[in-house]
């Protein structure tokens, strides 16, 4: 890699609305390439999704408390994935990141790993006056025992995938169909129900971007989809890059 | 987390690059996660592993280990089949990180080719790459 100047680069590619599943074979098709070195740089992919619940490793579908006949009318989705921790709701108005990077050449072990990700959206919350904090119970962010921001991290020969999820003006109904994380009695919050207004999602991009820049000690470089030569087909037509 | 200094690494065990350890006993290899790892991961919470009868090549992946932090996959150290599986960390995934190196181990092999085992690192050939990556 060229590095210009002291700081290292990751290239940033930022996505609409994309449905989850294409979504995860982008990422698992990113990581293959960071593997083989047809990519040479860490790539953090920032998006946000349709409605549709996720369950980790460790399954969670108990934790579904609707039936899946309900969640069909109501035209969500359920999805095994292969991150870490339990059922979670993805959806518009939630800003995921998922950072494709070689842990071992960025020299950072998990447990930091995690905790930078957890930083950034901390203090993405403190730039709006929301104080957000890490909890022992599980990962993630929680203003007063409420998750504002969920991790699922997944390492895959030493190159990272899923990522982060922070709620900004996400509808928070569907949260109370499940048990979220697994964990009984946890209530889930967002930057706008904290703040009682909605909040530019671009604006709160913009911040996380700065976060990860500083959290991390990296430069973010824009890059579409299409300037990713080998990714050009991974997702379908009807999404496009902006 | 631990320093690289104080990290176990037994030199009776070869090691593979994402830290797997493999430990030649009688006819079978027994495999399990490192020190570094298990320290790296945090509190294990769950781990799949595969059914006894399966057989994979080194480097495929045999089991998913997840900890408070992250999942990470595993990749078997030698080839062969898998003819037992530590039914304990069902469980009690917590042996992992209680103990790497015994009762927190996972798979064992019926290993294909042994001379494989000469292609894994030995104790202080971990801890000299683990040193470069500081």
């Amino acid at each position: 890699m060229t590095h210009t100047r002291g700081e290292k680069k990751w290239f940033l590619t930022e996505l609409p609305v994309v449905d989850y599943g294409k979504a995860r074979d982008l990422q698992l098709r990113l990581v293959a390439e960071r593997k083989t070195g047809v990519i040479d740089t860490d790539i953090v992919l920032m998006l946000e999704h349709p409605p549709v619940f996720t369950l980790g490793r460790r399954g969670g579908i108990e934790n579904l408390t609707v039936s899946k006949e309900f969640l069909e009318k109501e035209g969500v989705s359920v999805i095994q994935v292969e991150r870490g921790g339990d059922i979670t709701f993805h959806g518009p108005g939630q800003i995921v990141a998922y950072p494709i990077l070689d842990l071992n050449e960025t020299r950072l072990s998990v447990t930091d790993y995690v905790e930078c990700l957890e930083e950034v959206m901390i203090c993405t919350a403190a730039d709006w006056g929301v104080m957000a904090e890490r909890n022992p119970i599980n990962r993630g962010v929680w203003v007063d025992l409420k998750k504002l921001g969920s991790i699922g991290v997944a390492v895959r020969k030493g190159i990272s995938f899923h990522g982060m999820a922070l709620n900004v003006n996400l509808s928070l109904t569907p949260f109370s169909w499940i048990n979220p994380c697994g964990l009984e009695g946890v209530a889930v919050t967002s930057l706008e129900k904290e703040l009682e207004q909605k909040i530019s999602m671009e604006q709160v991009r913009r911040r996380v971007k700065h976060h990860i820049e500083r959290v991390f000690g990296v430069e973010l470089v824009p890059k579409n989809l299409s300037e990713l030569p080998r990714l050009q087909t991974a997702l379908s037509p009807r999404v496009t890059s902006d | 987390m631990k320093e690289i200094n104080e990290l176990i690494l037994p030199d009776d065990l070869r090691y593979a690059v994402d830290h797997e350890w493999a430990r030649v006993e009688g006819d079978r290899v027994r495999v399990g996660l490192d020190d570094y790892a298990q320290d790296q991961l945090g509190d294990i919470v769950f781990v799949e592993l595969p059914q006894p009868g399966e057989t994979l090549e080194r480097g495929q992946e045999f089991a998913t280990v997840e900890s408070v932090k992250a999942v990470v996959e595993c990749y078997l150290p030698v080839s062969g089949e898998i003819v037992a599986v530590n039914k304990q960390l069902e469980d009690s995934p917590e042996l992992m990180n209680e103990s790497s190196y015994g009762d927190g181990w996972m798979v064992e092999v019926n290993p294909k080719d042994l001379s494989e085992m000469d292609d894994l690192m030995t104790s202080a050939e971990n801890l000299e790459r683990l040193k470069g990556a500081e």
